[in-house]
């Protein structure tokens, strides 16, 4: 009793801790990639570095739908977001964002590309066999779709849905890829990074799935800010981005992503992109990424 | 004494610390118990948290793409905190069947959440859309009732642990009023049994001393043990001391009042006494006087003549000259006194009466003493060592300085007949004397003049036959102080 109000009368007051202003957030947008859980915890400890070497307080936000991150940026108040290549080119037309840096991953790409792959036992060879046929998209803003657009065109059909028998976004590549091997699609377009890694992981995926079309390579996801963002702080997430492979905490936050470093990204590395979307007769201003 | 206080203290000491270790224990105990509960209730807690989850996320499944839909923000954050509900529960530790319960509903939640990303991405024809969510429903539902089954088990169960729990801990409580109020009575009963253990033989000797004060000498102090029994032995002893003190003062002064008497009346004697020697020596000088007469007029001058020696030396006893003291070295003076009276007496060795002289004189300092006194004192013993050897025998005179004290020792002795216990005591009192014309004053002068010179003087039979007279004198410098 005594220890007690020794300990009561001893008691003081701790005198209140200086108060430190909030640190400004950075709120960065995600595409639903790869399941939306996977995504975010796949981009978490880059977002904890990201904090820890810029002084910003960098949040993630995963949006349900490639077209969503376009039409909420601003609303959302982003500061920035990792697009896809197909997405990055229809919201720098859009929004005017830029980019800023890119992965390359531990296979030394920096690139990725589009496949249509069907079920080996579904006997789709060709376009014709297509026909009538479950074709299993991510969205309409992704390189993948963009690529089945281009080749139904080639193939002169200028409107798929009617020739297919139906056409749904899973909303994300992992999906896509796990609806036509568990026959829940027979075509399925999605890009080949996640398609690689998911075979890794699977056997299933390689042995029986079969690539039927590939678009041109496309740079991988990368990071792209909004327009009005100060000059020093691109400048300084930019450097953070790039130099992040030569702080031993920086690689190992990018060995757990999968990527050797960042490297320099500029709009010019898009214009394959651009002119993809051309040659089918595609504007990117006015393009429609609704998936509907 | 000392041992059974520090046994005491050692056992209150030790009684107190098991009581304190036992308290300390019952506390952490029972805090253990509650530690345990709390963390129980929050595990359970913890698992009716998820399942209310879950059934949030069932409750948006149902309300997708009706009026009342939640937005995706709102949907995803329920869907992530369910997450990391399951991820907390491996936070704790668990059995191996607990972990591996745990890990079957982490593989379930994550595939409800991939079922839910699904159809939270997902845009199809409504056909599709509702076999989606359908899907995830049911993955849904198989983990509601997973959970509950669960919580079931563990709230049952936990009903149990909670009272087992709160028993012990009732338990430990009432101990613990138990040690409050007992503590306070054993520590009074061991002070008791404490006090009472030193303050009795205080009060024992108390009265002891109260008794000795109102002249009770006889008391003795009985039934102590340990110190205050080394105590009860000393006052005894004190008490014995005290007594004989006591008996000698009284004898003391018995005698100074019978000596001034006596001193009183041979001075009286000895006036007239000088008048018959005197009126005999006239009387012996008459012509007239026969042969036979003349010879009994002498007679009677020479027992005058010795009652004037008993009267002086008995007036020497009861008023001893005040000793003249000076430097001298004790062996010289006995080396004195044996040349000079002791061959004066024609003795020496070969003679028919035999006497022997051993000396064993050590090497001695030089001492602040009276000459005359010592000399007296020396001549007293040899004389008698001598009287005592009528048939001859060994004079042993031994001389030494004590190592380690300021003590002079001389000692005297003879092989004559020897003295008995009983005499022993008795030689040194006036007018004992065991020789037929002995005064009995002559070892009581020379135990007065020691006594004077601040030492002692004892008289022992020796085993062999004879006497031997020690005497101890302090070696005193001629500043006046004791070496």
């Amino acid at each position: 009793m005594c220890l007690l109000a020794v300990s009561g009368c001893s008691r003081e007051e701790k005198p209140s801790q200086a108060k430190v202003p909030p640190r400004e957030q950075f709120l960065i947008g995600l595409i639903p990639e790869l399941n939306i859980f996977k995504q975010l915890e796949r981009y978490e400890p880059m977002a904890g570095y990201l904090s820890g070497k810029t002084g910003l307080r960098v949040t993630l936000k995963i949006f349900p739908r490639y077209g969503n991150i376009i039409d909420n940026f601003r609303l959302a108040g982003m500061d920035g977001a990792f697009f896809g290549s197909f997405a990055y080119a229809l919201a720098h037309a859009k929004l005017g964002v830029e980019v800023l840096a890119r992965p390359l991953a531990l296979d030394n790409a920096s690139t990725y590309h589009g496949l249509i792959f069907v079920r080996k036992d579904s006997g789709i060879k060709t376009f014709r066999d297509m026909k009538g046929k479950r074709f299993a998209f991510v969205d309409k803003a992704t390189t993948a779709y963009l690529l089945t657009r281009a080749y139904f065109h080639s193939h002169g059909i200028s409107n798929c849905k009617v020739y297919l028998g139906e056409c749904y976004f899973a909303g994300t590549h992992e999906d896509v890829v796990f609806d036509v091997l568990n026959n829940k699609a027979d075509i399925g377009a999605a890009k080949n990074t996640v398609f690689n890694r998911l075979a890794k992981a699977d056997p299933r995926i390689a042995n029986e799935l079969v690539i039927l079309e590939k678009s041109p390579e496309v740079p991988e996801n990368g990071l792209a800010l909004r327009k009005e963002i100060d000059e020093s702080l691109r400048i300084r997430m930019r450097d953070t981005l790039l130099n992040m492979h030569l702080d031993p905490e920086g690689k190992k936050v990018l060995e757990q992503f999968g990527a050797q470093k960042f490297i320099e990204t500029a709009n010019a590395d898009y214009a394959i992109v651009v002119k993809y979307a051309e040659e089918i007769h595609q504007n990117l201003a006015t393009y429609d990424y609704i998936n509907d | 004494m000392k041992r059974k206080i520090v046994l005491g203290l050692t056992v209150y000491s030790v009684v107190f610390l098991l009581a304190g270790v036992y308290v300390v224990h019952t506390i952490r105990t029972a805090t253990a118990d509650l530690d345990r509960l709390i963390t129980l209730h929050q595990v359970e807690i913890l698992r009716e948290h998820y399942l209310v989850q879950i059934q949030r996320i069932q409750t948006d499944l149902t309300l997708k793409d009706t009026s009342h839909e939640r937005t995706f923000d709102t949907v995803f954050r329920n869907i992530v905190n369910m997450g990391d509900i399951i991820d907390t529960c491996f936070d704790c530790h668990h059995s191996e069947q607990g972990t591996e319960r745990l890990k079957e509903l982490k593989r379930r939640t994550k595939e409800y959440k991939e079922g839910l990303s699904r159809v939270l991405t997902i845009r199809a024809n409504p056909s599709r859309l509702k076999a989606e969510a359908e899907a995830a429903f049911q993955v849904g539902e198989e983990l509601t009732t997973r959970v509950r089954d669960m919580i079931d088990i563990t709230t049952s169960r936990l009903g149990e642990i909670t009272k087992k729990a709160m028993n012990r801990i009732e338990l430990t409580k009432n101990i613990l009023y138990g040690l409050v109020a007992l503590g306070p009575l054993v520590s009074a009963f061991l002070g008791f049994i404490f006090i009472s253990g030193l303050t009795r033989p205080v009060k024992v000797l108390l009265e002891s001393t109260r008794k000795l004060k109102g002249g009770d000498l006889e008391h003795r102090v009985e039934g102590l043990k340990d110190e205050f029994g080394e105590l009860a032995t000393s006052f005894n002893e004190m008490a014995t001391s005290l007594k004989e003190q006591m008996l000698k003062m009284q004898r003391t002064e018995k005698m100074v009042i019978v000596g001034e008497l006596a001193a009183g009346l041979a001075h009286e004697i000895k006036n007239p006494l000088a008048g018959i020697k005197v009126a005999m020596q006239v009387l012996s000088e008459e012509a007239g006087l026969s042969e036979e007469d003349r010879g009994v007029v002498k007679k009677v001058g020479q027992e005058v003549a010795r009652l004037e020696s008993l009267m002086k030396n008995f007036l020497n006893f009861t008023r001893p000259a005040k000793p003249q003291m000076s430097e001298l070295n004790v062996n010289n003076l006995i080396n004195t006194i044996l040349t000079f009276y002791v061959k004066s007496r024609s003795i020496s060795p070969g003679r028919p009466d035999g006497i022997r002289i051993e000396k064993d004189l050590q090497p001695l300092p030089d001492t602040m003493a009276d000459p005359m006194q010592l000399q007296q004192i020396f001549l007293n013993l040899v004389l008698n060592a001598l009287d005592a050897m009528p048939g001859g025998g060994t004079l042993g005179v031994r001389t030494f300085l004590e190592e380690g004290s300021d003590l002079i020792h001389i000692e005297i002795s003879d092989t004559g007949r020897g003295i008995s216990d009983e005499n022993a005591d008795k030689i040194f009192q006036p007018f004992f004397t065991t020789k037929p014309k002995g005064t009995g004053l002559g070892l009581a002068i020379s135990r007065q003049l020691i006594e004077q010179h601040g030492g002692s003087i004892t008289a022992t039979g020796k085993p062999s036959g004879g006497t031997v007279f020690k005497i101890q004198l302090p070696l005193k410098t001629a500043a006046g102080s004791t070496a």
